[in-house]
C-alpha cells in the first residue's frame, strides 16, 4: 500500500477522494492549498501525488507540478481537474504540463483507483 | 386652330406676297406672324423663338440678311428662309454662310413655298431633337461625372481598406484605409504591388490569378501583421471578371477585426470559467454520493448524514450560481424591461437588513446607520437596486469577524446618492483589489477559507452601478476592513 498526497483546494472533494483511496487501504495525506502541498510533498516524500489545477490559487498546479519536476521530483503526478480542455490547454501534448496523467472531474471511485494503482505499478516498473 | 403645325414668320415689305402668304400659311393650319419691313421682322424674330421664318432680302429699312443674322444670334434654331427676286449664287451662298436654311426664288407657287415651309419645319424638328438630345447628354455626362466622384468620396472614406489588383499584379486602385491598415507607404498606382502585401493576402490572389475557372465568390483570410497580435486583419478577396468572362483582377477588402477578435478570447475565457466554476461543485457531490453507495466504504450514519448535508449545500450553491450567471446575461442582454420608479435607498436599506437578519445574528454583527434627512429619491428599477444592496451586505458579513460591525453611509450631493457600506471584516490585500469585480474571482487567503460564494456578487453590483452611470470605489486595509462607496445618480437620464 501507498502513501498518497491530494491537493486541492476544494475540502469536500479532497474528503471524498481521501476516503475512496483509504478504504482501498492506502495513507492519504492532504493539502488545501499549493504552499502546504509542497511542505507535504517535500516533508513526507508521497508515492503519488493527486494535484488539482486550482486555478484561483496565484501558483496553480501547473505551477506546482513544474516545481517539482524542477526540482527533481519524480513521483507520479495525476493531474484531477474540473478545468476542461475547453480552456484551451492541449494535455495530449504533456511537454507543456509535467504530469504523468490526467482525469477530469468528476471521476467514478473505481477510475480513481484503476488510475491511482496503473500508476503506481508503473512506479514500481521503473 | 385644331391641328397646329408651327409658328412661322414672314417679313416682307411687299404687302399682296405678305398677306398671301399668311393666308395661305394659316389655311394649312400654320399660327402665321407677318412683318411689313426689315425693321418689325427683327423685332418679333428676335421677341419670339419662331419655328420658321421667310424672310424677303430687299426691303427698304434693314436688309434681309442682316435681319436673318440677328435673328440668328438670338434663336439660332429658328429655321430662316431668305426670299428674294433677285436670286443669285452669290447671295445664295451668303445667305446659308449666315444660317439661312433655304433659299426661295422669286416668284413661287403656292405648293413649292408650302413645300419649302415643310421642309423647313423638318428641319426645325430635327434641331430641337437633336438640342434635347444634346442637352441629355450633356445632362447625364453631368450626372456620370458626379456620380464617380461621390463613389471616390464614399470609398475614400469607409473604414475597410480597399485594393484592387489587375491579372498583372499592378495596383490598380486603393484608399487610404487599406494603407493605414497594412502599414505599407509609397505605394503608386501602376506599381506592383503583390510582394508588398502580406503574405496571408498574397496566396489567395495568386491562387485566383493561377485558377482555370473564376468563382465570383469572396475568399477569406485573417491574420495578424504584428507580433503582439494587437492588430487582428480579415481580407475578402474577389474576382473580378472581365465582360468575356475573363479575369481583369482582384479585389481586396481589408477590415479590421481586432474588437470581434478580443470579444471572442474574453468569450471562451468566460465559457471555460463557467464550466470550472459549475463543475467543481458537481465533482463534490457526485464524490460524496459515490461514496455513500460505495458497499466497500462503511459510514457511520453520522458521517453519511455529513455527507449529504454538505452535496446539499454544494447543490444550493450551484443554484446561486446559476442564478447569478441569468442575471449578469439579462444585463448584458438587455433582456428584461427595466421599470423605472422613484426609489429610496434607505428603505431598501432597511428590508435588505431584515432579510439578513439570521445571518447578522449568527455572527453576532451589529450594524450602525447614519442616513440623511430628506434624503432624495433615485430613479432607478427597484429590483436592481435591491440586488447591488444584497449583494454588498451579504458580503459584508460573509467577509466580517465575529461580532464585527457594519457601518452604513447614505448621504446626497447635487447629483448623486452615495452609499458608503463599510465592514470590519478581513480586508483587501492591494492586488486582491484589483481583480476585485471580475467575474469569479475571489479573493483566497487564509481568512476567506470556508466562506462561500459564486464570485459573480461584486461583478453584478458593478453591472448595475455601470448601467445606471454611477460609480463604485473600495478601500481597503487587509485584515481591518473594506469600504464600498456608491454613487447612484438622482436621476440617470
Amino acid at each position: 500500500m501507498a502513501l498518497i498526497a491530494i491537493i486541492d483546494d476544494d475540502p469536500d472533494i479532497l474528503d471524498a477522494s481521501s476516503l475512496v483511496l483509504k478504504s482501498k487501504g492506502h495513507d492519504v495525506i492532504t493539502a488545501n492549498n499549493p504552499n502546504d502541498g509542497y511542505k507535504i510533498v517535500k516533508g513526507k516524500k508521497p508515492d503519488l501525488i493527486i494535484l488539482d489545477v486550482m486555478m484561483d490559487e496565484p501558483d496553480d498546479g501547473f505551477y506546482l507540478a513544474q516545481k517539482f519536476r524542477k526540482e527533481g521530483i519524480t513521483i507520479p503526478i495525476l493531474m484531477y481537474t474540473s478545468v476542461s480542455k475547453a480552456i484551451g490547454l492541449d494535455f495530449g501534448k504533456s511537454e507543456m504540463v509535467p504530469v504523468d496523467d490526467f482525469v477530469e472531474k468528476p471521476i467514478s471511485p473505481e477510475e480513481l483507483v484503476n488510475k491511482v494503482e496503473s500508476l503506481l505499478k508503473v512506479k514500481e516498473v521503473k | 386652330m385644331n391641328n397646329f403645325k408651327g409658328n412661322i414668320l414672314i417679313v416682307d415689305d411687299e404687302k399682296g406676297l405678305r398677306l398671301g402668304t399668311k393666308r395661305l400659311l394659316e389655311e394649312e393650319g400654320y399660327n402665321v406672324t407677318a412683318a411689313e419691313n426689315g425693321t418689325e421682322g427683327l423685332q418679333f424674330g428676335t421677341n419670339k423663338d419662331f419655328d420658321v421664318a421667310v424672310i424677303d432680302l430687299k426691303m427698304p429699312d434693314i436688309d434681309g440678311l442682316e435681319v436673318l443674322k440677328e435673328i440668328k444670334s438670338v434663336h439660332p434654331n429658328t429655321v430662316c428662309f431668305i426670299a428674294t427676286a433677285f436670286a443669285s449664287y452669290e447671295t445664295a451662298i451668303q445667305a446659308t454662310r449666315i444660317g439661312a436654311f433655304g433659299y426661295i426664288p422669286k416668284p413661287f407657287s403656292p405648293e413649292e413655298f408650302i413645300y419649302q415651309v415643310e421642309q423647313g419645319l423638318k428641319q426645325r424638328k430635327l434641331i430641337l431633337d437633336a438640342h434635347r438630345l444634346e442637352l441629355e447628354r450633356e445632362k447625364n455626362l453631368l450626372e456620370l461625372a458626379n456620380e464617380k466622384s461621390r463613389l471616390n468620396a464614399i470609398i475614400k472614406s469607409i473604414s475597410e481598406g480597399i485594393i484592387i489588383i489587375n491579372t498583372n499584379g499592378d495596383l490598380a486602385y486603393y484608399n487610404y484605409a487599406a494603407i493605414k491598415l497594412l502599414s505599407i507607404n509609397n505605394i503608386q498606382i501602376g506599381e506592383k504591388i503583390l510582394d508588398k502585401l502580406p503574405v496571408h493576402v498574397t496566396d489567395i490572389v495568386k491562387k485566383i490569378f493561377q485558377s482555370d475557372k473564376i468563382m465570383l465568390k469572396s475568399y477569406t483570410t485573417e491574420f495578424s501583421l504584428d507580433a503582439d497580435n494587437e492588430l487582428f486583419l480579415e481580407a475578402a478577396c474577389t474576382p473580378i471578371p472581365n465582360p468575356d468572362g475573363s479575369l481583369a483582377g482582384v479585389v481586396i477588402i481589408l477590415s479590421n477585426i481586432t474588437g470581434y477578435k478580443r470579444i471572442e478570447i474574453i468569450k471562451n475565457q468566460f465559457v471555460s470559467m463557467v464550466a470550472h466554476e459549475l463543475k467543481t461543485p458537481l465533482a463534490a457531490v457526485q464524490g460524496f454520493l459515490n461514496i455513500i453507495m460505495d458497499q466497500s466504504i462503511k459510514l457511520s450514519p453520522d458521517k453519511q448524514h455529513d455527507y449529504i448535508q454538505r452535496s446539499t449545500l454544494r447543490l444550493k450553491s450551484l443554484t446561486d450560481l446559476v442564478n447569478d450567471l441569468l442575471d449578469i446575461s439579462r444585463f448584458e442582454m438587455k433582456t428584461k424591461e427595466r421599470e423605472i420608479i422613484e426609489v429610496h435607498l434607505e428603505e431598501i436599506i432597511c428590508s435588505t437588513l431584515q432579510m439578513l437578519e439570521l445571518e447578522l445574528n449568527k455572527k453576532g454583527i451589529t450594524v450602525e446607520k447614519n442616513i440623511e434627512i430628506k434624503l432624495p429619491f433615485i430613479k432607478a428599477d427597484i429590483n436592481e437596486i435591491a440586488r447591488m444592496v444584497t449583494n454588498l451586505l451579504s458580503n459584508a458579513i460573509k467577509y466580517n469577524k465575529e461580532k464585527g460591525k457594519i457601518f452604513i453611509d447614505i448621504s446626497s450631493s447635487k447629483n448623486y446618492v452615495v452609499l458608503k457600506v463599510r465592514d470590519t471584516g478581513i480586508g483587501l490585500k492591494p492586488d486582491e483589489k484589483q481583480k476585485l469585480f471580475s467575474e469569479f474571482y475571489r479573493a483566497k487567503n487564509d481568512m476567506t477559507r470556508g466562506i462561500s460564494g459564486t464570485g459573480l456578487g461584486l461583478s453584478i453590483v458593478k453591472r448595475i452601478v455601470d448601467s445606471y452611470f454611477g460609480f463604485i470605489e473600495v478601500e481597503s486595509d487587509y485584515g481591518v476592513g473594506t469600504t464600498f462607496l456608491i454613487k447612484l445618480p438622482i436621476n440617470p437620464n
